[in-house]
């Protein structure tokens, strides 16, 4: 009951005509970034901060998060139209998406996204209000071993999920643990694959590797494809709409993704990326079960509306959850996150418990700013997708033009040094070479965002039994994640072999049929 | 199913385009006007053959040998505790050597049985290297030639290699869209970026 007094301050203090501007110019830029492909909240919010150095840090802090649901909103847009996902949340979203764009559909896929998204920003802001100190227990619970437990499963749910080979999907996932260790070892000090270069020592820049593999990788492929390449003009926006066919099919994956998202956003470092392909995976196999019972064919692979409700909704609802451990422990799990730590301090402000007792008021405003800003975005993201929906008519040369010219804009402005461009050339070379071969790229910025947290749990779970491996598996909770992981590891093994025997089958007759 | 990754399905041409409005206005500058082309295939199902099937495998073999070299011989300082700064790199080095060495036994396989047609043939190398070079331009010239130029040089070239030959036109928009960038950054958001030799002309 408290809470919901505390939320209704915050409601009151966010409601000031002021803090309205705020919230207003927040989810504006954070949609605006979120569609420009390259350009994710975390690099806005890092632009944000010299510029609002003067203003109060209630004011500041609105319009961080509105940047933040913006850019979730946002993303969801050019993931859809464009097959460029804005930020690595969005990937999931993707898949189905954009072949929904192309077989006509796009006002169906971004009606059930921007929907799904206000529904999971909703929720998921409620249930942090409502239940962030039996959230923040929980969280309090994991040591570093139930961390390094989380990151294994992150990293094989990631193999399994995204890739259709197995083998190319570990092998994505392992460059990026590669990319990840470049850098100074926070552990020691001790410098690792710096290769003389003092500008690698900082490591490879989660911006870097986010634009070189996503937006120039994806640049320079369209180019090889040539005349091979997916044509836009094809694609139909049209306001978007939902009608009674989509929605029955759509508010359950909405609320599935929701129940997901709010699970592991306040997990630190399960980030968005985690729940939106476990939820894209989830509707699929639903999809599946309900094509077997049903005979109500599974879209999924020529654009399922579920494919699209479900991780958008996880998507939103994580950034939600994400606010738990950031407010909660002061533990960023997002890169979003990390950069509104490096707010909160320069406000002289240590996210924590003690924030919750000291400056309880701009928290509850932030949380209830979070609601309003929903709101917000339901209203510009609805009837305006057409607007965004323009990028389309831009001619295919000015519009990749224009990426790379974001893209080493992008990365220029993290630490104005050219050095990182050419370290921004090297991994879009080898986002063309994976994309080329068929390699999947995100199980690579899974691998380089959280390499370096599972190898840090690791060696202090290590070094806090002084060597004994036996902390890993000591606890209830890591020993069912390691179970889940053996699960997920098993399962889509099994699935591979009997698809490459049917494959196989298949292949044998063929010949035999031509000849 | 697989979920094939981010690059765009050959369905579209399929798709049903109920109202084939106006040919888009610059319909010279699309690069993708023929009707019968040969969908291209899906790389991420698609099986390595021929010479290039061994790129990602070598790629794998340098870069766990690296990761090896490291964990070797990165020293960890006296006080370190134990896993040391070497332990990961060495267990990921090592992963990708496992890696490589399977994706090599399915490659020699696929020899065996393969029918040898090169599975790259839809790669075209002209455009990829002129966006290349265009970039690498850009990168070595930014900071003599400032933003506005670099930036506008760099979308011309992109532009030119995904077929744009309104030469005038291009040349307009990529100063444009160059200079609003330059504009919009330094006043909007304060960050400067750099004027090259215009700064000391102007």
């Amino acid at each position: 009951m408290d809470t919901l007094i505390d939320l209704a301050g915050g409601l009151a203090a966010a409601l000031t005509p002021q803090n309205l501007v705020w919230a207003f110019l927040g989810v504006l830029l954070g949609t605006a970034v979120g569609v420009l492909p390259g350009m994710g909240s975390a690099m806005a919010v890092a632009l944000l901060l010299p510029v609002t150095f003067r203003l109060d840090p209630t004011a500041a802090f609105i319009l961080f998060a509105g940047v933040y649901y913006g850019g979730m909103f946002g993303g969801a847009t050019t993931s859809i139209l464009l097959n460029t996902p804005g930020q690595a949340s969005s990937i999931a979203t993707t898949y189905e998406g954009h072949r929904m764009a192309l077989t006509g559909r796009a006002a169906q896929a971004l009606g059930t996204a921007v929907i799904g998204s206000f529904v999971a920003s909703v929720i998921g802001t409620m249930v942090v209000a409502l239940f962030a100190p039996v959230m923040v227990e929980f969280a309090l619970n994991f040591g570093p071993g139930e961390y390094f437990a989380l990151t294994v499963f992150s990293f094989v749910a990631v193999a399994a999920v995204v890739s259709g080979s197995v083998v190319r999907g570990i092998a994505s996932l392992l460059i990026g643990l590669a990319i990840g260790m470049v850098g100074i070892d926070g552990q020691s000090g001790t410098a690792r694959f710096d290769f003389g270069s003092s500008s690698l020592l900082d490591g490879v820049d989660i911006v870097i590797v986010t634009v070189g593999l996503l937006a120039l990788g994806e640049v320079l492929y369209i180019a090889a494809r040539g005349r091979s390449a997916p044509n836009f003009a094809a694609i139909r926006a049209g306001r978007p709409w939902l009608g009674r066919k989509d929605l029955r099919r759509s508010w359950k994956p909405w609320l599935r993704g929701t129940a997901l998202g709010s699970a592991f956003g306040p997990i630190p470092g399960s980030g968005s990326e985690i729940p939106t392909f476990l939820s894209l995976g989830l509707e699929r196999k639903l999809a599946e079960r309900r094509e077997r019972r049903t005979g109500e064919r599974s879209e999924f692979g020529r654009g399922a509306i579920e494919g699209v409700a479900g991780p958008e909704s996880a998507n939103n609802s994580s950034a939600a959850g994400t606010m738990v451990p950031l407010l909660g422990l002061g533990l960023p799990t997002s890169a979003t996150a990390a950069i509104m730590l490096a707010a909160f301090q320069q406000y002289g402000l240590q996210p924590g418990p003690v924030l919750f007792e000291r400056n309880a008021d701009l928290v509850w405003t932030l949380l209830a700013s979070l609601l309003v800003g929903s709101v917000m975005l339901l209203i510009i993201n609805l009837p305006f997708a057409p607007l965004w929906a323009k990028l389309l008519k831009l001619p295919k040369p000015y519009l990749y033009a224009g990426i790379s010219l974001f893209s080493v804009l992008a990365v220029y402005a993290i630490n104005t040094s050219v050095v990182h461009l050419v370290i921004l050339l090297a991994i879009a070379l080898v986002g063309l070479g994976m994309r080329t071969f068929g390699v999947p790229v995100a199980p690579a910025l899974i691998g380089v965002v959280l390499g370096p947290i599972a190898e840090t749990e690791f060696r202090r779970a290590l070094a806090a039994s002084s060597g004994d491996p036996a902390i890993l598996v000591s606890s209830g909770i890591s020993i069912g994640l390691y179970a889940l992981v053996v699960m997920a590891a098993v399962i889509p093994l099994i699935a591979h072999l009997r698809r490459r025997r049917a494959d196989r089958a298949a292949d044998v007759r063929k010949p035999a049929g031509l000849v | 199913m697989t979920t094939d990754g981010v690059d765009g399905k050959p369905e579209v041409r399929e798709a049903p385009a109920p109202e084939r409005t106006e040919v888009p206005e610059h319909a010279e500058a699309a690069g993708t006007a023929g009707a019968e082309e040969a969908p291209a295939p899906d790389p991420e199902k698609a099986v390595w053959r021929g010479p290039t099937a061994w790129v990602v495998p070598a790629l794998l073999t340098v870069l766990g040998l690296v990761g090896v070299w490291g964990g070797l011989t990165i020293e960890a300082p006296p006080n370190a505790t134990r896993p040391g700064p070497g332990a990961f790199p060495a267990v990921v080095g090592v992963l990708l050597l496992i890696t490589a060495a399977c994706m090599a036994v399915v490659n020699l396989r696929n020899r065996a049985t393969g029918d040898g047609t090169p599975s790259l043939a839809w790669f075209e190398g002209r455009p990829v290297l002129l966006v290349l070079a265009g970039l690498v331009v850009h990168v070595a010239l930014l900071e003599f030639l400032g933003w506005l130029l670099a930036g506008a040089l760099l979308f011309w070239t992109v532009a030119y290699a995904f077929g744009a030959r309104a030469h005038l036109r291009d040349a307009t928009v990529a100063l444009s869209v160059s200079a609003a960038v330059q504009v919009g950054f330094s006043l909007g958001l304060g960050l400067s970026l750099p004027g090259g030799f215009l700064e000391l002309v102007l």
